[in-house]
């Protein structure tokens, strides 16, 4: 399956669009890649695309002057990327978005994707949903960040996505739960017994 | 010695990824006692072999990144080995069983101490991979022949920025081969499976 066929895939999983809007939503994604540890989105900046993630690992994170540092989300396929409040919104972006292994993406400008809603109500509707589900996640982890311990957010994590664990260094996955190296590495020496 | 610049580090580069593969794919998933686990008396543990590489990045890729950011020359397509740079540089070789040709001692200040903190040094030695890639595509842009970058033991010794890579990353994969050896001996090769 190549990666047209995968965004094909995605989006009639979440609406089913008719054949010829379909065709019409896919022809201007255009493909990229990128190298392990490379910014795609900077803060301050406006995030221009959409991205269909298609291979590797990105996240979005917060880092700031004071060298705060946070690790609000992980992305890998099939998923969007970039960062999204900024892209829908296109105002500038608090976050940045970097890659944390080689990744391989499609990918449309905002006017593009603006443009297609303009056109078809069910390209709209299919944004509208995507981003319910996207808010529907933010909140779940809300009450994972309030309510859970170190090791039951770690657990969250691992069975959402478990293959994380061997292919990004770990230093990102302790930012994800906002936990320093020492401690997280005896929680993962806790969870391997 | 002579070299294409963009296919010297394209090798380079190539190193580098798979020495992340390894140290993210397998090094990170074993218990820390095996990675403190000395070899034998008076041996380095595989984190200490990683504490003694992070002491030199902790000078060379600032060093690096600094003598890149104050140059603007344009990138060469050939780049030529000094001959103090190539000699360090074969000082670092190891043969192609990953024996060591010619045994040095380390200078007091990077020797490393025995009992580490072996999730923080390998936590180091990962993010300085993922800058020392960083720096492999900065320096496409840049003269590898021109840029001159101190080196830790003579500051007042300037060498190619090319040459500097070159023993560098020759440096890690030296100490990453003594490491191996150490977990082998600690039998890591039994102990790498992640049950989650």
């Amino acid at each position: 399956m190549d990666q047209f066929q995968q965004l094909e895939k995605f989006i009639s999983a979440v609406i089913p669009l008719d054949e010829a809007v379909l065709k019409q939503f896919i022809a201007p994604w255009t493909a990229c890649s990128e190298k392990r540890k490379t910014i795609l989105t900077r803060a301050g900046d406006t995030e221009r695309y959409l991205y269909f993630v298609t291979e590797g690992i990105q996240r979005v994170y917060y880092f700031d002057e004071q060298g705060r540092e946070a690790t609000i989300v992980f992305t890998y396929p099939p998923s969007f990327g970039g960062v999204a409040d900024s892209f829908l919104t296109q105002s500038p972006s608090r976050f940045f978005a970097e890659t944390l292994t080689p990744s391989a993406f499609l990918k449309i400008s905002f006017l593009q994707v603006d443009e297609l809603m303009q056109q078809h109500r069910e390209i709209e509707k299919f944004i509208r949903i995507a981003t319910n589900y996207a808010f529907a996640g933010v909140l779940e982890r809300l009450v994972e960040i309030q309510c859970f311990s170190a090791e039951e957010k770690f657990t969250a994590l691992l069975k959402r996505s478990p293959h994380l664990l061997n292919l990004i260094p770990h230093k990102y996955i302790a930012s994800y739960l906002g936990m320093d190296a020492t401690n997280f590495s005896k929680l993962l020496g806790k969870i391997r017994l | 010695m002579k070299y294409l610049s963009q296919t010297l580090l394209d090798d380079l580069y190539n190193q580098t990824e798979t020495a992340i593969e390894k140290t993210i794919g397998h090094w990170q998933q074993l218990p820390l006692h095996i990675l403190k686990q000395s070899p034998g008396a008076g041996k380095w543990s595989a984190a200490q072999c990683l504490e003694h590489l992070n002491s030199y990045g902790r000078y060379y890729l600032p060093a690096i990144e600094k003598a890149f950011t104050a140059s603007s020359l344009p990138p060469a397509i050939e780049f030529k080995s000094g001959i103090l740079g190539n000699y360090f540089y074969k000082l670092m070789l190891t043969d192609s069983s990953g024996k060591i040709r010619k045994k040095m001692a380390a200078p007091k200040n990077h020797q490393p101490p025995a009992n580490l903190d072996a999730a923080i040094v390998l936590g180091e030695f990962i993010s300085q991979l993922e800058k020392t890639g960083q720096l492999l595509t900065a320096a496409r842009q840049k003269n590898l022949g021109k840029v001159k970058v101190p080196i830790s033991i003579a500051p007042y010794i300037k060498l190619k920025a090319g040459d500097v890579l070159l023993f560098f990353i020759a440096h890690i994969r030296r100490h990453m081969q003594q490491a191996e050896r150490a977990l082998k001996a600690a039998g890591s090769v039994t102990a790498n499976a992640v049950p989650v």
